[in-house]
């Protein structure tokens, strides 16, 4: 291509950029006469955020006042409720250490561990658990009976692991994991 | 006596072995041997019976979601009279005539004292629910009907895999994966191992 002919070309191309501009423009001033323009530019995401980040301070600001949300779920306080901290609650240290107490041993544990997978007759624990009789298995179903964290079924007679079950076998296995990491630090 | 078109038989019987007259593996209603049973008609077909003498109700109230069991299991001895509308093949087929010897074993000085106590007891549930029960039908399930010791009326009613249970202070719905457990602190609603809790203090709880 010659110097002329290079030219010709940048000095039309300088007017088809010039068209364009020309029709951006236009599609700008359409837009802003319909009232959905905004002008966020480049930095969209952050205008979106500041947005959302304004909402949700306006909503946890409203939920705080009557809602108080915890680990167990929601509860909604009634007008002039205060909401009472864990600590604040009445401790029953009797039940506490009956419950404790049925965590307590190897087999026990064992057999939770083996109603987190669903419920179980005795002979599917005792499969599992070899290394006890019958006769113990039974008296360790009892004490974990009693202290609420499993539960039978009178008509199947199932052997079913309960929600504080469920709560205390987990607590225990993060109890000794903490323990064991804090023993290897 | 006749309620609209249901009549309760003047003649008594008593079941000559042992009958479990529902089960499924939610529940079991059973009869002992030597239970004195009264017929319940519904023109002129046999729908039900008033049974008095030594039977067990045994119902797992229990509900299992992803987080664990909740509930009880329900163990209560029949020994009181109670009703029983459904199917009553199985419990014809084991009954015979009683003798005042087996009134006098259950505490009745003639058959006229039974049949009190069966009405009684067919009028307390039967109560302003006329319309809702004279069409029952032997296909429809069964409805059971228990006094508790505090002469409160506990109703089971089934059908295949639903239950409707209602005690005092409790109410035990469930069909297959759902369920519902109402203690007077609670509601609970079961769906797939999915939970909501409503609590009586205004707390609600989902739980997936």
């Amino acid at each position: 291509m010659s110097e002329e002919e290079l030219k010709k070309e940048m000095h039309k191309l300088k007017e088809e950029m010039a068209d364009l501009k020309e029709q951006l423009k236009d599609m700008t001033e359409r837009k802003r006469s319909r009232g959905i323009y905004i002008d966020v530019g480049n930095r969209i995401h952050d205008y979106i955020g500041d947005v959302m980040e304004g909402v949700a301070e306006g909503i946890h600001g409203e939920l705080e006042k009557s809602i108080f949300i915890g680990p167990r779920g929601v509860r909604i306080l009634r007008k002039g409720e205060p909401y009472r901290k864990e600590e604040e609650i009445e401790v029953n240290f009797p039940k506490m250490a009956e419950v404790m107490s049925a965590l307590g041993e190897e087999h026990r544990l064992k057999i939770l561990a083996e109603l987190m997978n669903g419920g179980k007759y005795v002979n599917d624990l005792q499969e599992k658990l070899l290394e006890i009789t019958t006769s113990t298995l039974s008296s360790h179903l009892k004490v974990l009976e009693e202290a609420g964290l499993v539960v039978q079924e009178k008509v199947r007679g199932r052997y079913l692991i309960t929600i504080p079950g469920r709560t205390a076998y987990k607590m225990a296995r993060r109890v000794t994991k903490f323990v064991e990491r804090g023993n290897n630090q | 006596m006749i309620w609209q078109d249901y009549q309760i038989d003047s003649t008594i019987s008593k079941a000559t072995e042992d009958i479990t007259l529902w089960e499924t593996e939610k529940g079991i209603v059973k009869i002992e041997k030597g239970t004195l049973a009264i017929g319940l008609k519904l023109r002129d077909q046999q729908r039900g019976y008033v049974l008095h003498g030594h039977g067990e109700l045994l119902l797992d109230a229990i509900v299992e979601t992803e987080e664990g069991a909740l509930g009880k299991p329900i163990e209560k001895e029949l020994n009181k009279p109670f009703l029983m509308l459904g199917d009553t093949d199985e419990v014809q087929q084991h009954l015979t005539t009683a003798n005042k010897e087996d009134l006098t074993e259950m505490d009745y000085e003639d058959s006229q004292k039974f049949v009190n106590e069966a009405e009684d007891l067919f009028g307390r549930l039967f109560r302003g629910r006329l319309y809702d029960y004279r069409c029952f039908d032997k296909h429809d399930g069964f409805v059971f009907a228990f006094p508790s010791e505090a002469d409160e009326l506990s109703i089971l009613v089934t059908k295949d895999s639903k239950l409707v249970y209602k005690a005092e202070g409790m109410v035990f719905v469930s069909d297959r994966n759902k369920a519902v457990l109402k203690s007077p602190n609670e509601v609970v609603v079961v769906r797939g191992g999915k939970m909501h809790v409503v609590k009586k203090h205004g707390s609600f709880r989902h739980c997936c």
